[in-house]
């Protein structure tokens, strides 16, 4: 579905960010990525995104190259973005605004999204008046409202309680796994380990300066997953271990 | 005359400048500051800088001549006098800059400084001070050029008076690159004319390369999260200053409920302030009463001393001028028209287009700044022909919106660059993710992103656009044999009336202008302002993790 091959990346003061990825999503399938602070995590998906050009190597949508920004490709922010002059609807209807379908029907779908992240009666509601939990659900609506086939997520629950983090893990779970979806594949970037082994078909773990893609772990547990579940726990400390153990190394 | 006589009044020239440039930052962010504080403030400061701004630099012929030559006389006089000219093309926009900046302080910035208590110079440096500089940047630039554009109309000026055996010419002049010129061009000695061209074009290059740096550099270091990287390492006063601020930042959205704004405290019972402190801005405060109020007596005196009958002549000719001022209103919208949609595409495409910006805006700016009152004789010689042949009773008019273009397109063009560049980087993924098309794009995220500077950018063209044309409208032996005289406008009487020695005929239009200017002040630029402050706020779109 989704392919990295050697994929690099400099800033442009020429320091290298990470080098020679190789990554790969298939259908319905939930990926992960985990390192240390400032690996290149969150630039590995907007280069993945082609919202910044790699510096070489290359990602395949579908077998065929992405050379540019492209909606099948969505991505959700760390730093919650949402236009503070847009209503919580216009927000989401933003990702509509290619023509491709009328006003009302652009409508209807952000409704239909923003009642998917239980943002229902806030439609008429400006960002500055809500929380932060509240503003990237509305991130998660317009991202979803583009009927994306590959989500790529940014620690997206790192603002919401926990009860909200864990609600809308299993809608996202379920978006990607739902053949009615648009979605057919995620990546996720996370620091939450628990968060990782809840949803992650594979976990890719980057370290290193520049970063590299220091080791895959394929999560084989059952779905639906419980963190009460020993072998669960067996993969948190595996990847808190490998973590550590690299980190110490490098 | 010697080259280096040349290069000597382009340093004073640039010295002059630079001071009053530096006077204006400083006088602009005191301002500002008093406008957040206080409403009633706020209300009187922004019409009346607006009227200020619209009053191009002949305007202020009157006040100039009567209260800095006339009471203080003397080689001083005229250098006030001059310095004041200069400081009408450079302050009103910084000072207008610095109210838009301070009015859109993040909200979570304000709450911070609220809660640790700063004082008003601790919230000036630390806080309204670093938020200014990216777009006080901007109007830096645009000030620089309005001066150098204005220079040979403010460091040389010329009046008629009326005496008993007819209308004298007198002249008042400093010494200086703008003075020379003006010089040059009355002997027709075009040789100096180039030279000193030359100079001009030197000091402007070289002045731009350092303004575009530290355009660069206030927006990567205080725009929030911009898409430009920031070059240098954190060391010295300014790392310390930009890392508190940032600081700041991370620490309200992370930890500080949303809470309404703070209570408007009063200037005297602000905390923190040390008995020099308040000293300091008691004297600031009187020494800004004292020049404002001398200014205000010397104009009623005059009013006072005008006769009955000359106030109802000024009266009978009120409906007439208000005519007039419409026509130059007609104008002003042509050229801001123009300008606004040169700086909605040019300026866009240079905001996401570094290289090409590297290498257009340095020639903007330079040419921006070029004295037009010195090459447009050049320019209208050249184009009189043709253009008499083509609109034989239109010609003027374009003369006319040519000068007034070219007197005002960089405010909103600099303005709105300086906007997009400062758009957070998150908000362009959105717009590249989503595929907006352009014109999407521009009416839902670049437009209202930059918002609050288009709004500064407008404001400044449309009061700046009154001084091209006033130049465009009475400009009697251009190229030593034609007049550039407009059909009807208020500029046009306002010129033919100070070169007859009418001074209170000028200054009667001089008022009502004012008048009809404040009225837009209160109701375009502060209803504008407050909009931009309430919902345009791109910072606040960015909740940073």
């Amino acid at each position: 579905m989704l392919q990295c091959q050697d994929l690099s990346y400099a800033f442009p003061n020429s320091k290298v960010c990470f080098k020679d990825i190789n990554l790969m999503t298939g259908r319905d399938e939930f990926v992960a990525v985990v390192g240390p602070t400032g690996t290149g995590k969150s630039t590995l998906l907007r280069v993945i995104a082609h919202l910044i050009p790699a510096t070489s190597g290359r990602v395949l949508l579908d077998g065929r190259e992405v050379m540019r920004p492209t909606s099948r490709i969505a991505l959700i922010h760390q730093s919650i973005a949402t236009f503070p002059w847009m209503t919580a609807l216009d927000n989401v209807k933003l990702s509509l605004r290619r023509g491709e379908v009328d006003d009302d029907e652009a409508t209807r779908i952000s409704e239909k999204m923003l009642d998917l992240v239980e943002l229902r009666g806030v439609e008429d509601e400006y960002p500055k008046e809500m929380s932060g939990g509240m503003r990237q659900k509305i991130a998660i609506a317009r991202a979803l409202a583009a009927s994306p086939e590959v989500l790529l997520m940014d620690e997206p629950f790192v603002h919401l309680d926990e009860l909200t983090a864990s609600a809308l893990r299993e809608e996202i779970y379920e978006l990607v796994f739902n053949p009615e979806s648009s979605l057919k594949s995620a990546i996720l970037v996370s620091h939450n380990l628990q968060e990782v082994v809840m949803l992650a078909d594979r976990v890719y773990v980057m370290n290193g300066s520049p970063a590299t893609m220091v080791d895959v772990v394929k999560i084989d547990l059952p779905r639906p997953r419980s963190p009460k579940d020993p072998h669960f726990f067996e993969y948190v400390e595996s990847l808190f271990k490998d973590l550590n153990l690299r980190e110490s190394k490098a | 005359m010697n080259p280096a006589i040349i290069g000597l009044a382009t340093l004073a020239t640039i010295a002059r400048v630079f001071m009053l440039l530096g006077i204006s930052v400083v006088s602009g962010w005191i301002l500002a500051y008093g406008c957040i504080k206080s409403r009633k403030f706020e209300t009187m400061f922004v019409p009346l800088t607006n009227a200020l701004e619209s009053i191009p630099v002949i305007g202020f012929l009157p006040i100039v001549l009567v209260v800095f030559v006339g009471n203080l006389g003397g080689g001083l006089g005229v250098e006030i006098a001059a310095d004041f000219l200069v400081f009408d093309a450079v302050a009103w926009n910084i000072w207008i800059g610095a109210y838009q900046a301070f009015k859109t302080v993040p909200e979570h910035l304000l709450e911070v400084s609220d809660n640790y208590r700063f004082g008003f110079f601790g919230k000036l440096k630390d806080l309204y001070i670093p938020h200014s500089i990216p777009r006080l940047s901007s109007n830096l630039f645009a000030s620089f050029a309005d001066a150098f554009f204005y220079i040979s109309v403010s460091e040389v000026f010329s009046v008629g008076i009326q005496s008993a055996s007819g209308i004298v010419r007198q002249s008042y002049q400093v010494f200086g690159i703008g003075t020379l010129i003006a010089q040059f061009l009355q002997q027709s000695d075009f040789a100096d004319v180039y030279i000193s061209l030359g100079f001009i074009a030197l000091a402007v290059i070289v002045a731009t390369f350092g303004f575009i740096r530290f355009g660069q550099w206030a927006v990567a270091r205080y725009g929030v999260d911009t898409t430009i990287q920031i070059r240098h390492g954190t060391g010295g006063l300014r790392g310390q200053l930009n890392q508190r601020y940032r600081w700041m930042s991370r620490y309200a959205s992370r930890h500080l409920p949303k809470l309404r704004s703070h209570s408007v405290d009063d200037f005297a019972t602000e905390p923190g302030l040390s008995l020099r402190q308040r000293i300091g801005k008691y004297l600031l405060i009187s020494l800004a009463a004292l020049i404002s109020g001398y200014i205000v007596f010397t104009s009623i005196q005059v009013a006072l001393g005008i006769g009955s009958a000359e106030w109802r002549s000024f009266l009978a000719l009120t409906p007439f001028l208000l005519y007039s001022m419409a026509t130059d209103y007609v104008r002003v919208g042509a050229v801001t028209l123009a300008s606004l949609g040169l700086a909605v595409f040019a300026g866009y495409y240079l905001a996401v287009h570094h290289r090409a910006a590297a290498a257009i805006m340095p020639g903007v700016q330079a040419f921006a700044a070029f004295p037009a009152p010195a090459y447009f004789p050049l320019i209208f010689i050249a184009t009189l022909p043709i253009l008499e042949n083509v609109l034989p009773t239109l010609y003027s008019e374009v003369y006319i919106f040519i000068l007034g273009f070219l007197s005002c397109f960089y405010y909103v063009f600099f303005d709105f660059w300086i906007g997009v560049m400062g758009i957070p980087s998150e908000f362009w993924d959105v717009v590249d993710n989503h595929e907006l098309g352009f014109f999407t794009k521009m009416r839902r995220v670049i437009l209202p992103a930059s918002f609050p500077y288009l709004i500064t950018g407008l404001s400044s063209t449309i009061n700046s656009a009154w001084a091209g044309i006033a130049i465009g409208e009475y400009w009697p032996k251009i190229d030593g044999s034609h007049n550039l005289i407009a059909g009807v406008g208020m500029m046009k009487f306002i010129g033919a009336n100070l070169a007859s020695g009418n001074i209170g005929a000028a200054a009667w239009v001089a008022l009502l202008f004012a008048v009809v200017v404040v009225i837009y002040g209160l109701f375009f630029t502060r209803n504008l302002m407050d909009i931009a402050r309430k919902k345009y706020v791109v910072e606040e779109g960015v909740f940073a993790a």
